[in-house]
């Protein structure tokens, strides 16, 4: 590990002045209330923001920082929280950024409750399209605004999340027939939307 | 034929050598979705090299395909198009279910995953292996083409059912009356019967 420490020494550098640029703009004071500051096993820094509100807040302020930059969506994913490990609430969305001027990481997670929804972060970066797409089809988060919400993975007639704890894992449900291939904003009659 | 239509050779040697010539040019479909495919690729190539069975001219048009050759995991989202290509394709027509994943659905026995092509099509030779070696893809040949030569009987692949696959498992001969008087296959398994001794 030592060695893996050394060779990444300017990025640790670079990833320890962004936690305290983050600690000193974005943690403290009256608007960043709610929000918190952890870390994982390997030192990278995660922020817990409030709601959804203010991690689209965060983002854009976090987008336009000099020190922070952070204007790339690496990776758009949610997990289970169904034992309570994190918090109360039922899934974790998960947010990893980059910088691609700066070449930090950053990880951000909003909590949703099971009649919550995520605010849709396609008006900032147009990759989040499916990967918001994937997480509703796999864990039924919605995103609030997004401009084509459905399945991206299973067939459309599919029932279930089957990434959901509860879900029975050898539940399947083959069709006869796939679904005719449509590209488009919304292709399906509003009917069978969601 | 001669000229004036007549056949000079007896249709029992026209069917030998129609058989002769399918088993030596099985122009093969694949259909690799997974790691199996980068395997039957090694098979293909210059190594292991299919073409000593005549089997290495790789069609990606069913329609000129005699043998659809299955490498790779099949989600249920994917069955209804392999099945259309199977039906695309022009009689005679063989199937080789290549690796545990089209054979049985291996390891993935999951929300999305279909558990063995047998579910939707006949096979006729199963490769075992996780992926399985060039040479095992190679034997399926050669055992395809005796199957077309007819020293084996083609046999139409069935899924076997709940008490095959416990007789499978249970590492001995088929359930005889003794031994099932003695172990009784149910839905929940293999519970032990009454048998009075």
């Amino acid at each position: 590990m030592g060695n893996a420490y050394a060779e990444n020494a300017p990025f640790m550098k670079r990833q320890t002045e962004l936690v305290s640029r983050l600690n000193q703009k974005y943690l403290q004071g009256g608007l960043s209330e709610g929000r918190k500051l952890e870390f994982d096993k390997l030192n990278e820094p995660i922020i817990w923001v409030r709601d959804g509100k203010d991690l689209i807040t965060l983002i854009k302020m976090l987008q336009h920082d000099d020190a922070c930059m952070l204007d790339y969506l690496s990776s758009l994913t949610a997990y289970d929280n169904k034992d309570k490990v994190d918090g109360l609430k039922r899934f974790v969305v998960v947010y990893n950024l980059f910088s691609t001027t700066k070449h930090v990481r950053l990880r951000i997670k909003l909590a949703v409750d099971l009649e919550e929804s995520a605010p849709t972060l396609t008006t900032i970066w147009p990759a989040a399209n499916w990967l918001e797409r994937e997480v509703w089809d796999m864990f039924g988060i919605k995103f609030d605004g997004h401009p084509n919400l459905r399945r991206i993975m299973m067939d459309e007639r599919f029932t279930g999340h089957p990434l959901r704890k509860e879900y029975p894992i050898k539940q399947r449900e083959p069709f006869a027939d796939n679904i005719p291939f449509h590209l488009g904003p919304n292709p399906l009659p509003k009917s069978e939307k969601l | 034929m001669s000229k004036d239509g007549s056949a000079f050779a007896y249709p029992m040697v026209l069917a030998e050598a129609a058989k002769w010539a399918r088993k030596n040019s099985l122009w093969p479909m694949p259909f690799g979705t997974s790691c199996c495919g980068i395997e039957m690729m090694a098979v293909l190539g210059s190594h292991y090299d299919l073409s000593r069975f005549g089997a290495e001219v790789v069609r990606f048009s069913p329609r000129q395909a005699d043998l659809l050759l299955v490498a790779g995991t099949i989600t249920t989202k994917m069955a209804p198009v392999l099945r259309t290509i199977y039906d695309q394709m022009l009689e005679p027509k063989w199937v080789i279910a290549m690796g545990a994943c089209s054979s049985s659905g291996g390891i993935f026995d999951t929300y999305s995953v279909l558990q063995g092509i047998d579910e939707i099509m006949p096979v006729d030779v199963y490769v075992p292996g996780c992926p399985p070696i060039p040479e095992g893809v190679i034997h399926a040949v050669i055992h395809l083409q005796n199957i077309i030569d007819g020293n084996i009987d083609r046999v139409p692949a069935e899924k076997p059912t709940h008490e095959d696959a416990m007789n499978a498992m249970l590492y001995r001969k088929p359930m005889t009356k003794d031994i099932a008087s003695s172990w009784r296959v149910t839905q929940q398994g293999i519970v032990p019967g009454t048998r009075k001794e």
